[in-house]
């Protein structure tokens, strides 16, 4: 055999029924065997199975194989089986190639066998044709920092956080805000579980506040993100608190600071001072001063009270730089806030949103009284407030929040215990009680009695304020427009991608959906990873979801970034770009293009300049090898000739 | 002992002119080239006849320089002629290299191209209409032309083409190399452009600024006044220097002009136009659908600037016709 | 039945269709594990991105006497790859300005964006472009 002999094997699976109901296997079989440089062709009840794996590896032994086709099904199901087939035979594992001739032809084309069969084989010439042209590719490896970076402190970044941590893996944890625990901190009881928000929270706090394992940077962003995978250059920047630990009469400071602004730690149902805390039992437990909000002139009345050792109305911000093996995205997400007018939201004090409720419920500190509803007669529940939204309508939220409803149903069970005389109701869309106890909740709320009122997304209810609120809806089941006079007015108002994402996104290069979520490679396959190797993500940065989803998410997100720190060595990308510098004429095309900032300008010695690709950055999407006007930068596996062989191949010559 | 010198012809096709000027290019050094070669057939400067060269025995020519694109049966018939005398084929210059700016012809039909040419022009005085025939009759002696193919080809649509020598004209030192690698049998594979197969940026004298081109206007080089010194892609103009060979010595950038891509793609690129689509897709960065459409059409006759010298070697080679005469 | 017989048949167009790895691609599967049906004149080609797909690929592709090519990518702003569906939309323009210049319909290309979750649209995507190029008959491309 000389070296570029080629010797090709076809495997046409059956798939049991699924494929071979349809399509005529053994004439498959007949017609490969005859193309060039097929070797062999065999057909398989069940080509992943042992005995059809175990054929491919003897035929690459004894035939003395160098390229393996196998036509079944998505290459998304067992191309990496019979990879690794192919490598355990000692065959270089991209060698081989797929033709999809499942959910591509027998599936989709029952009625119609003839051409179904033709159809097959043509999959198969096309995929010969690609294997023809394939090269062996090796692996490049990367070595990884032993440090794990997890940005936002939500529920989801505590739960990977204290995963990681527990696990003997160093960990940083990135907030923005100056307190850990994202929204679920802020909520008190919750639909499923039987502790408040609150305490779980603080339950996470308590196992990472002295963990050796864990730093702690809160009030603190990334503001830059260099490297690769294995090696990620991160610079966070802490934003200063002005006011030390441990100082002195901060309530003093809080009572005498003359500067008010909404809270947005209660979602602005009340004000705080300029000298504040986030919340009561916020941690970490400090006091800070809200900067953009004291005066450029500064009144120095809390210096005053508190000493000037304890106070640096001066103190600027630090920046450290870090290197970290892998990164967990866990930003989370904000609660929607309605326009001004939306359903009368800002005009009127007892029309409130769910969030605001939440806090209410929450604390107990506030009650109804604080917005003007201490004894309320008929309570209005409005769900589906910025979700559901018409997708007509320019940057609609189109999505479910998926828990407003069960949350409001918890809601008005706890107002109708509190307030057993109040009339609630329920203004719906539609009822989403989707989890395993939510729909106890709407038993138990209807039981109560509720009053359901369904309503059509063309004609949302109507609130007024005239003095007084009333809530105007046409009931679709009755069919009536039916008149509310509301003491209380709650808007169920639903997530949406948290503030900044978008920064996010640009730095570490991680994709979004269009409506800002952050996106993971494969829903199914691929749930938490992200193309960004070595990036993952958890929690509800990635849709709207409750605790359960965020934190099982988190925790899947930290065991799949310790992998690569454990290993402490990790596989690159191989089907990556890389340029023949020969015919690089560095025009910097393909610089422009990647999105990854993959490729730079290098110096040759003999004064030429080309491009070249870091095997480390590259995401291998291909966007370059497309771009590159001298045909120099290729893609491994997707290279011009290839493709080209392919279409080449569609139609039978 | 007389040297026996290898046998050189010369021919041209559909052409400009260019061509032939350049082999005039080589100044001294042409007479080192006349000393080493014995000169056959060159129409333009040497009294052969066609009849001189049929009658030479097939292969004895060592190698036949050809410039100019197929444009008629007679060209046809000459390239066929000299690829049996000839030992070797040389494409010379970029209308036999790629069909060259006769090419552009493949946009349009014959007829189309008949009506403007001889009719519509303005600098045309022609009242009876008349266009070129294939016989006509003058005081009773009847005249033929060639046919002109309704499609432009390149030398290597219609006979085995060797070597290939681009550009609109070659640079002389291209011509030069060829000259001393065929003298001296140290040739490069069949087929094989005798040019860098690399892009022009690699020897374009203008400068960058950024490390990334972000194009946000498409310009043509008379619509502004350029920066000199300065990458014409980073001023907005249209630049071929990307798709493009080098080889040329940057003529055009060297004087602040684009690069029309006169030296064609490298090896690995199949098609320069659809090449250039997509590099300038990729530095390009309009997102919205509708400004994208409006910049395309903004931008005249784009398929002509890409093949401005390449048509007859795009992947389509021309335009599909109405009618098919 | 042999071929011949369905040679006689209908023009059955040939459809070239692209699509990227992580939606159009995955929508093609879901439309398959779902079993919906799909006429059978598409051939699928995979690539990672749409942004990996170049304007010679199609000519290529009408060159060898293909009739159709649907460019199938993710939605807007959800490629996978930050942006590179929108270098497809831009090359995809600029490919049709100049597929004009060359004579052949502008309905011989499409360019759409479907979802892993789309499999009805995919179906509906190959159903429709299958009986457009069907009524445009097979392409034909400038002779001599
Ligand atoms: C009205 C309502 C009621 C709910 N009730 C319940 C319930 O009863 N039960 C339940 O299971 N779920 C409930 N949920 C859902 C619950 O709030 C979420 O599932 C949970 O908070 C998600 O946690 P997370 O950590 O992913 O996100 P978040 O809680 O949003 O935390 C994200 C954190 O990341 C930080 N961050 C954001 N951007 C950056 C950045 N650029 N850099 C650094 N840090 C950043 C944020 O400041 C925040 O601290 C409710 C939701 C709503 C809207
Ligand atoms: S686009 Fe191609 S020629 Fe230009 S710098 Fe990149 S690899 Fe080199
Ligand atoms: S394939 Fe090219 S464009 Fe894509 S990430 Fe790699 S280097 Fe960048
Ligand atoms: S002017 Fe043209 S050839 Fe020169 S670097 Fe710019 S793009 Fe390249
Ligand atoms: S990955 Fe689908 S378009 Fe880029």
């Amino acid at each position: 055999m000389t070296d570029n002999e080629l010797r090709i094997g076809v495997y046409v699976c059956h798939c049991g029924v699924n494929i071979g109901s349809v399509i005529d296997v053994p004439g498959v079989v007949e017609y490969a065997s005859k193309l060039d440089d097929v070797v062999i062709a065999r057909e398989n009840m069940f080509t992943c199975a042992a005995p059809g794996q175990n054929a491919i590896m003897d035929d690459i032994k004894n035939e003395r194989l160098n390229r393996v086709v196998v036509a079944a099904c998505s290459p998304k199901m067992h191309e990496n089986t019979f990879r690794n087939a192919c490598e355990q035979a000692g065959l270089n594992p991209y060698l081989f190639e797929m033709a999809n001739i499942r959910e591509q032809a027998s599936w989709v084309h029952p009625k119609n066998p003839i051409r179904a069969t033709e159809k097959a084989k043509t999959l198969i010439r096309m995929a010969i044709a690609k294997a023809r042209l394939l090269e062996p590719i090796d692996k490049e490896k990367s070595s990884v920092k032993d440090k794990l970076l997890v940005i936002g402190g939500g529920v989801a970044g505590l739960k990977a956080t204290i995963d990681a941590a527990e696990r003997g893996m160093k960990v940083s944890l990135v907030e923005r805000n100056p307190s850990l625990g994202g929204n679920t901190a802020r909520i008190g009881d919750l639909v499923h579980s039987e502790k408040t928000g609150h305490q779980i929270y603080m339950e996470f706090i308590n196992r990472i506040k002295n963990h050796d394992n864990v730093t702690i940077l809160t009030n603190s962003e990334l503001t830059n993100v260099k490297g690769a995978y294995g090696d990620y250059e991160v610079t966070i920047e802490t934003k200063p608190r002005y006011v030390k630990p441990n100082i002195p009469n901060p309530e003093e400071a809080i009572e005498i600071c003359p500067v008010k602004t909404l809270n947005e730690y209660e979602y602005g149902l009340d004000d705080r001072k300029a000298f504040y805390k986030p919340f009561k039992g916020a941690f970490p437990d400090e006091y800070l001063i809200d900067i953009d909000v004291c005066p450029k002139e500064r009144c120095n009345k809390c210096v005053e009270v508190c000493g000037e050792e304890f106070i640096d109305l001066n103190e600027s911000a630090t920046q450290v730089v870090d290197h970290f093996g892998t990164i967990i995205v866990t930003i989370g997400y904000d609660p929607y806030t309605p326009k001004k007018g939306e359903f009368g939201y800002y005009e009127h004090p007892s029309i409130i949103t769910l969030m605001q409720l939440e806090r209410i419920m929450s604390d107990r500190v506030m009650s109804l009284g604080t917005v003007g509803a201490s004894d309320p007669k008929n309570i209005v529940f409005v769900s589906c407030v910025g979700s559901m939204q018409d997708p007509n309508i320019e940057g609609a939220n189109t999505y479910c929040s998926r828990m407003c409803c069960s949350s409001s149903f918890k809601n008005m069970i706890l107002l109708k215990d509190m307030y057993p005389n109040a009339n609630l109701f329920f203004l719906y869309r539609d009822i989403r009680t989707y989890a395993r106890r939510d729909e106890l909740l709407y038993e138990e709320a209807s039981k109560k009695r509720v009053i359901y009122v369904r309503y059509r997304r063309n004609a949302p209810p109507l609130v007024t304020v005239n003095g007084k609120v009333e809530v105007q809806v046409y009931d679709q089941l009755i069919g009536e427009d039916i008149l509310i006079p509301a003491d209380l007015v709650v808007l169920a108002n639903g997530m949406v991608p948290t503030r900044g994402y978008d920064r996010v996104s640009e730095l570490l290069k991680i994709p979004c959906s269009s409506e800002g979520w952050i996106q993971e490679s494969h829903a199914k396959l691929r749930p938490v990873q992200l193309p960004s190797p070595g990036i993952y993500v958890g929690g509800a940065a990635q849709a709207p979801r409750d605790i359960i989803e965020s934190v099982t998410s988190a925790s899947a997100a930290a065991s799949k970034a310790l992998i690569p720190i454990i290993q402490g060595e990790v596989d690159l990308e191989p089907m990556i770009a890389y340029v023949d510098e020969d015919t690089c004429g560095a025009c910097g095309v393909c610089i422009t293009t990647c999105p990854y900032e993959a490729i730079s300008r290098v110096d040759l010695e003999d004064g030429r300049q080309i491009a070249r690709v870091d095997a480390r950055l590259c995401a291998g999407c291909g966007q370059c090898a497309a771009a590159c006007p001298s045909g120099a930068m290729q893609q491994r596996g997707f290279k011009d000739i290839q493709l080209m062989s392919m279409i080449n191949e569609v139609i039978s010559k | 002992m007389a040297v026996v010198k290898p046998k050189v012809a010369f021919y041209w096709m559909g052409t400009c002119g260019g061509c032939e000027e350049s082999v005039v290019d080589l100044a001294e050094r042409i007479l080192d080239v006349v000393a080493a070669v014995d000169i056959v057939f060159w129409p333009v400067a040497l009294d052969f006849k066609k009849a001189d060269v049929e009658a030479m025995e097939d292969g004895s020519i060592a190698v036949a320089l050809i410039n100019g694109s197929v444009r008629n049966s007679e060209d046809e018939k000459m390239g066929k002629m000299l690829r049996k005398k000839a030992g070797l084929i040389v494409a010379y210059g970029a209308c036999a290299h790629l069909g060259g700016i006769p090419g552009l012809a493949n946009f349009h039909t014959r007829e189309e191209i008949f009506q403007k040419v001889y009719i519509e022009a303005p600098t045309i005085n022609n009242p009876k209409k008349i266009i070129p025939q294939l016989e006509t009759e003058v005081n009773g002696v009847k005249l033929t032309l060639p046919t002109i193919y309704n499609t432009v080809k390149k030398l290597d649509d219609i006979i085995d083409v060797d070597y290939y020598i681009p550009g609109c004209p070659p640079h002389p030192d291209l011509l030069m190399g060829a000259v001393q690698a065929i003298l001296s049998g140290n040739l490069p594979p069949h087929g094989s452009v005798l040019s860098p197969n690399r892009n022009m940026c690699d020897t374009c004298p203008l400068e960058r600024k950024e490390d990334k081109i972000i194009m946000k206007k498409f310009k043509r080089i008379h619509q502004i006044i350029p920066e000199e010194g300065q990458c014409l892609l980073e001023q907005g103009v249209m630049c071929l220097g990307p798709v493009t060979r080098n080889g040329c010595d940057a003529a055009c950038m060297k004087v602040t002009m684009p690069c029309r891509g006169c030296y064609g793609p490298t090896d690995e690129v199949e098609d320069m136009g659809t090449k250039y689509a997509s590099a300038l897709a990729s530095i390009w960065e309009e997102t919205d659908e509708e400004d994208v459409i409006r910049m395309v059409k903004s931008i005249p006759s784009f398929a002509k600037m890409v093949y401005y010298f390449s048509t007859p070697s795009s992947i389509l080679k021309r335009k599909k016709m109405e009618v098919i005469p | 039945m042999t071929v011949e017989i369905i040679e006689k048949a209908e023009f059955e167009p040939n459809i070239l269709m692209f699509a990227c790895n992580w939606c159009s691609y995955a929508g093609l599967d879901l439309a398959g594990t779902s079993r919906m049906k799909y006429p059978v004149n598409v051939t699928i080609i995979k690539t990672m991105c749409s942004g990996r797909i170049e304007p010679t690929f199609v000519m290529k592709a009408f060159k060898d006497g293909i009739d159709g090519v649907i460019i199938s990518m993710c939605h807007e702003g959800d490629c996978h790859y930050m942006d590179g569906n929108y270098k497809t939309i831009r090359r995809f323009h600029l490919m049709n300005n100049m597929l004009e210049s060359f004579g052949i319909s502008k309905d011989r290309v499409m360019m759409v964006g479907i979802s892993a979750s789309e499999g009805a649209k995919a179906v509906k995507v190959i159903t429709d472009m299958v009986e457009t190029v069907r009524t445009l008959g097979p392409i034909e491309l400038g002779a001599d």
